[in-house]
């Protein structure tokens, strides 16, 4: 039988295909600028947890972003906190973010660092930071076409490549902590303290040890992502991923709202025909909401499509960006331009079923 | 409701039509007393802006008299809601318009097939979608879309959408109005055929006196009233008085 619905898509091919996408657009959307923030923060948890710390410590009021927190510790604290029962090794390091290649760097104290099980996995080059080196990771190296002893430029200071390690890390640049202190114009702050516990000793216990000497700071067990993204404070993202959903959404929603409006407009006469013939309003809601539904699916795929394209693109140009990109995303976004293209028609449907079928049969 | 006394297939009572425009009230039809019989074959006469439309949508169920009562198999269809009036037009009436009414996004087949489908018996009697088309002359044209058809097989197109799902009653608005004289003729003893072979009550309204003769009672209008048969309204146009 031949599909009234399928021959309406058909029938006005250019309205399908840019109703198509925008549905398709508002998929990418949500899913490249989600993928990015998730993909990032999935990323940023996951090295962090790779350093092997059980906890860190930040000024209060810091969100796990080091990025954006200042260098607001005393260095001289790291001795403190290794005064704690059931300290093992304390690391402070500084964190500061290039704007110019829009990466994290850490300023390390590298004996210190080292004794954590995420320490500097050398691939190539020696293991250590003169006073204007660096030790870059392998993906870092590859997308900048670093090798050991090359220059390079970091934060408007001039570096010699020491090292290669490997990626994994909490970051993929690592300066000497005095050079980037005295860059930061902070000589004797720091942004972060990493602190391990002694083997054995009661996580919990000592966490909340630490919380009781040290209540003016932000704690955060860091032993796995998870405990980390609830320890830490997160400002805003959750909004910040529910707003690109919601105006990923909208998109489709008006877009769809305007080209199935549109459609009943133009198709008055044929509306009227199908009330004549005794199609119910049911009938009629349906064939307006399948037509949506189907642009909508078309859409969404096609946006799941692109994004896939959009996000192979990213990885490649930009080997240190994340994109996450799940199945359960995908099926969401599919579910979410559907939704959106069916709500966006309900109101078009509605107006279509409510139509007089003799002023509709009369429509020129 | 079903009224048990009449054999009639459409009876109206007193019929009204009121369309209000702006202020202004316009009679469109004023105490409309008609007897269909079952199987009768009727045309409707009469001047433009009579009201032989809105008899039609009325007897259709696509418009609500003002006041009145139309019994459709003895159920008072003025008395019901939208969708109950749609229900009744999709099990008892069948359609043909001047201007064919065929969806254009569709095939000849897809036009008659979708009338299966709204009735409801879309799975059923599959075959008959291609015999009613082989009957009409159409069966090498059964995939064309309206647009690649000419006026008069568009109109048996729509005869075919019209009686696919057998209904009771056929209400034809001036079937070969847009149709030359051979087609109209072909149209027409569509029409007379289906009223004899197949005791189908047909109400067709025409200007045609030519396509009333077809018809078993012709009934004339003039300003929304029935005339009595007595008092003949004579339709032709009287072009001589211009010159």
């Amino acid at each position: 039988m031949e599909n009234l619905t399928a021959a309406n898509i058909r029938s006005r091919p250019t309205r399908t295909f840019i109703s198509i996408l925008a549905v398709a657009l508002g998929v990418v959307l949500m899913l490249i600028i989600g993928g990015i923030a998730t993909g990032t923060l999935d990323d940023y948890l996951g090295r962090t947890v790779g350093m092997g710390a059980d906890y860190i410590l930040q000024p209060s009021g810091s969100s796990v972003f080091y990025a954006f927190s200042n260098a607001a510790l005393n260095v001289k604290l790291a001795g403190k906190l290794a005064e704690v029962p059931g300290i093992e090794a304390v690391t402070p390091v500084l964190a500061k973010f290039s704007s110019s290649d829009f990466s994290l760097i850490f300023g390390i104290d590298m004996s210190s660092y080292n004794q954590f099980s995420g320490r500097l996995q050398l691939v190539s080059g020696r293991l250590s930071l003169g006073e204007n080196e660096v030790i870059v990771d392998q993906l870092y190296a590859e997308a900048k076409k670093l090798a050991p002893g090359m220059k390079m430029t970091v934060l408007g200071h001039p570096f010699t490549v020491s090292g290669i390690c490997r990626p994994g890390a909490v970051v993929r640049v690592f300066a000497p902590l005095k050079t980037l202190q005295n860059l930061n114009g902070t000589p004797d702050n720091v942004t972060i303290m990493f602190l391990k516990a002694t083997p054995g000793a009661d996580e919990i216990a000592v966490f909340k040890e630490l919380q009781r000497r040290f209540p003016n700071y932000a704690l955060a067990r860091a032993t796995d992502s998870n405990l980390l993204l609830a320890d830490a404070r997160l400002p805003g993202f959750k909004e910040f991923r529910v707003t690109i959903v919601v105006v990923s959404m909208m998109l489709s929603f008006m877009v769809i709202l305007l080209a199935m409006y549109t459609t009943i407009f133009e198709r008055t006469r044929e509306i009227g025909i199908l009330k004549s013939l005794g199609a119910s309003r049911r009938f009629i809601v349906g064939m307006i909401l399948k037509e949506s539904a189907m642009i909508c699916c078309l859409g969404a795929l096609l946006g799941i499509g692109i994004s896939e394209v959009v996000r192979k693109i990213i990885i490649t140009k930009f080997p240190t960006l994340q994109v996450a990109m799940s199945v359960d995303d995908l099926i969401r976004g599919l579910i979410l331009g559907l939704l959106a293209g069916i709500l966006g028609a309900l109101y078009p449907a509605y107006k279509a079923a409510r139509m007089d079928p003799v002023r509709a049969l009369s429509f020129e | 409701m079903a009224d048990s006394s009449s054999n009639h297939t459409i009876e109206t009572h007193n019929l009204c039509m009121i369309y209000r425009s702006g202020k202004v009230n316009v009679p469109a039809l004023q105490n409309i007393n008609l007897n269909v019989e079952q199987g009768e074959f009727i045309a409707i006469m009469g001047p433009s802006g009579c009201g032989k439309s809105t008899l039609l949508h009325l007897l259709g169920g696509l418009l609500q008299p003002t006041s009145g009562r139309i019994l459709l198999d003895g159920v008072d269809i003025s008395k019901l809601s939208d969708s109950e009036r749609t229900a009744v037009r999709r099990k008892k009436i069948g359609y043909v318009f001047q201007r064919f009414n065929l969806l254009p996004t569709l095939s000849a087949k897809g036009n008659i097939e979708l009338a299966k489908q709204i009735h409801g018996n879309g799975s059923m009697n599959y075959n008959g979608v291609d015999r009613i088309l082989d009957m009409l002359g159409l069966s090498e044209k059964i995939h064309f879309r309206p647009a690649e058809l000419s006026g008069g097989e568009q109109q048996r197109v729509a005869i075919a959408r019209a009686v696919i799902n057998r209904p009771a009653i056929i209400l034809a608005d001036e079937p070969t109005g847009s149709l030359d004289s051979r087609n109209s003729r072909i149209v027409l003893q569509i029409l007379q055929d289906l009223n004899e072979k197949l005791h189908q009550t047909i109400v067709m309204i025409t200007h045609d006196s030519e396509a009333a003769s077809m018809a078993s009672r012709i009934i004339e209008m003039k300003d929304g009233q029935i005339l009595d048969p007595a008092s003949k309204y004579s339709y032709e146009p009287e072009f001589e008085s211009l010159y």
